[in-house]
């Protein structure tokens, strides 16, 4: 069992307020780990630091055998280094992001072009068999303006598959998808965890949690108060606080 | 008819007590002035001076005999406008025709007194409408816009250098200004706004100072300082006038495209940079591929304003001592035959450049309805 992603005793703040306190972390290949937590707790910053989007002062983040420099150790033009990182991490963003200048099979083609230096025919027959894996096959000549939001998410899950990542980040995907929406998003989700795919997801989808995921994290204010199997987690929590979010947020 | 007549004009003009007192003022003010201007037009003008003088205004002391040369200028320019509108705006058959009745027109009109030169017109003007067609459609020629536009810039220079670049003068002078520094600017103000934001100090504070200075100087200021320096800089070369002249406007106006730019890199969402990022893009492909198109799409309809600014600015060149369409009008006036003239030749200056910044103002704005459309 490999570990893709390793967090030991990462400390980030910004300026003088501390976001993320002494997190131990570490995500093994294949695994699907959630990440629970009250807004403003941290969860998002935390999945950000995996692939560079956001730096961190202290502790040590390795991700896929690479270390993710801290911010003293980033120079000026260090992003050629991140950037090689990144080929290998997918992230999926809370507002899709699309590019609203392209076509949906251009969104798709454009990074493996580019960044994998595949041939223009190669890269568009396999973001069509993304599109198909993912449902949407169909709208592959659209601009993302004329998807519902629903789609336009599982667009943007196929254009970070495109790149054949490793582990695959999710930052709280279905939080601006209308409630009909948020199970087509979650079912691609559900089909690529299946598939062995190594995930890190921010959400707020309880029940989605208990099903897919292999381990529940639970963050608030900066720091990790408990790691356990959903069925633990959702059923027992040992942590104060966790029972108190998790009363709040479970609507049974 | 006469009834919707008068309720148009109870709702617009006389609606309130103050509305009715100032149209009572002002309706008479404005008869009163098209009158004045309407019967000065076509009865106290003596409009013979400018058909006399239009060599001059046009090219200025471009030598009689090289003539041909401003003609081939014309048609190649007529064919590349014509391209460009048609990339925005459709030519219908409606258009076609009325475009071609206005040609006509004028052709017939100049037709009895100098027959060689309205056909030359007339010329410029269906390969005009050609260009427009072909765009129009057949929508893969488009591509071959910018490589055209580049082509044709250096087949007019060619075209045009042989009896002395010294000699451009007139409307070719002050178009031929516009386009080289328009073409110009736009990359190095690219450069600028992208150096204004980099990371590294040295070059964000040049390019800082270099903008924040233009914009804080007098365009004549720059022109005259550039057309001291240059021959300082290169004393090996004579460079001639008019290539000062134009890189004093492209130095200048780089800096006011470069804040335009700027304003339009800033106003695409982080978010897209966060994701092409994501998906381990290089800086440069974020920007070529993802920032760059979607500013420019955001600021080309101030872009092409800015052109009509240049166009504008064209007659300070006066400073050092070229003769663009203003001064060549101004030029004519200076010869004691038509010196009390002043009205005819200013009124037909007005109405050139009123023209000229009107089609330029419209396409502008049907290139921002076009781009709204497309990146819906």
């Amino acid at each position: 069992m490999s570990t893709i992603v390793e967090m030991n005793g990462v400390n980030k703040f910004y300026g003088n307020l501390q976001v993320l306190r002494d997190v131990d972390l570490s995500v093994e290949k294949g695994e699907v780990m959630v990440i629970i937590g009250p807004s403003g707790s941290g969860k998002s910053t935390l999945i950000r630091c995996v692939n560079g989007l956001e730096v961190y002062q202290q502790g040590e983040i390795t991700v896929d055998g690479y270390q993710m420099p801290r911010e003293e150790d980033r120079k000026i033009g260090g992003e050629k280094e991140l950037a090689a990182i990144r080929k290998g991490v997918g992230m999926v963003f809370q507002q899709f992001n699309l590019f609203p200048h392209k076509t949906v099979l251009e969104n798709i083609a454009l990074a493996p072009m580019r960044v994998r230096r595949k041939s223009k025919a190669e890269a568009e027959a396999n973001a069509l068999r993304l599109l198909d894996r993912v449902g949407l096959k169909a709208h592959a000549a659209k601009y993302p303006a004329q998807l519902s939001g629903g789609q336009q998410q599982r667009v943007a899950i196929a254009r970070a598959l495109a790149m054949e990542p490793h582990v695959m980040l999710f930052d709280e995907p279905t939080s601006a998808l209308d409630p009909e929406m948020v199970g087509e998003v979650l079912d691609v989700m559900r089909e690529l965890a299946a598939e062995g795919m190594t995930m890190m997801i921010v959400t707020h989808e309880m029940g989605f949690a208990r099903e897919v995921a292999d381990r529940v994290v639970y963050i608030d204010q900066g720091a990790i108060l408990e790691v356990a199997k959903p069925a633990q987690i959702f059923d027992a929590p040992q942590n104060e606080r966790t029972r108190t979010f998790l009363s709040r947020v479970l609507k049974h | 008819m006469i009834a919707s007549a008068v309720r148009w004009s109870h709702r617009n003009l006389f609606a309130k007590p103050f509305d009715a007192l100032l149209s009572l003022i002002v309706i008479p003010l404005c008869a009163w002035a098209l009158y004045s201007g309407a019967s000065w037009v076509f009865h106290g003008a003596q409009w013979s001076i400018i058909p006399e003088s239009i060599r001059v205004l046009m090219v200025g002391i471009y030598p009689a005999d090289q003539i041909w040369r401003a003609w081939g200028t014309l048609l190649i320019f007529g064919l590349l406008f014509g391209a460009t509108l048609g990339c925005v705006f459709f030519l219908s058959r409606g258009l076609a025709l009325g475009y071609g009745i206005v040609v006509a027109a004028i052709a017939l009109m100049a037709a009895y007194r100098d027959p060689a030169s309205a056909s030359l017109v007339v010329a410029a003007c269906v390969l005009a409408l050609a260009g427009w067609f072909s765009t129009s459609h057949w929508e893969s020629l488009r591509r071959f816009l910018v490589p055209a536009w580049t082509l044709g810039l250096i087949a007019v220079f060619a075209l045009l250098s042989p009896p002395g670049i010294g000699l451009w003068g007139g409307l070719m002078l002050s178009v031929l200004i516009t386009m080289v520094t328009a073409v110009l600017s736009l990359p190095i103000g690219i450069l600028l706004a992208f150096g204004r934001r980099s990371q590294l100090a040295s070059v964000r504070m040049f390019c800082t100072a270099y903008i924040e200075t233009m914009r804080s100087v007098p365009l004549i200021l720059v022109v005259y300082c550039v057309w001291i320096v240059l021959p300082v800089l290169a004393p090996q070369y004579t460079v001639p006038d008019v290539l000062r002249g134009m890189a004093g406007f492209t130095i200048f106006f780089s800096a006011y495209v470069a804040e335009y730019v700027r304003s339009g890199l800033q106003a695409v969402p982080k978010g897209q940079v966060e994701a092409a990022r994501s998906l381990g893009m290089s800086e440069l492909d974020v920007n070529r591929y993802i920032v760059l198109p979607q500013s420019l799409r955001v600021v080309v309809p101030a872009l092409v304003g800015n052109v009509l600014d240049v166009f504008n600015a064209a007659p300070l060149v006066f400073i050092i001592g070229l003769t663009d369409f203003l001064r060549a009008g101004q030029m004519v006036l200076a010869n004691p035959q038509y010196s009390d003239r002043t009205y005819e030749i200013y009124v037909f200056l007005f109405v050139t450049y009123f023209l000229i910044g009107s089609l330029i103002t419209f396409a502008a704005r049907k290139l921002e309805l076009h781009l709204a459309k497309g990146a819906r």
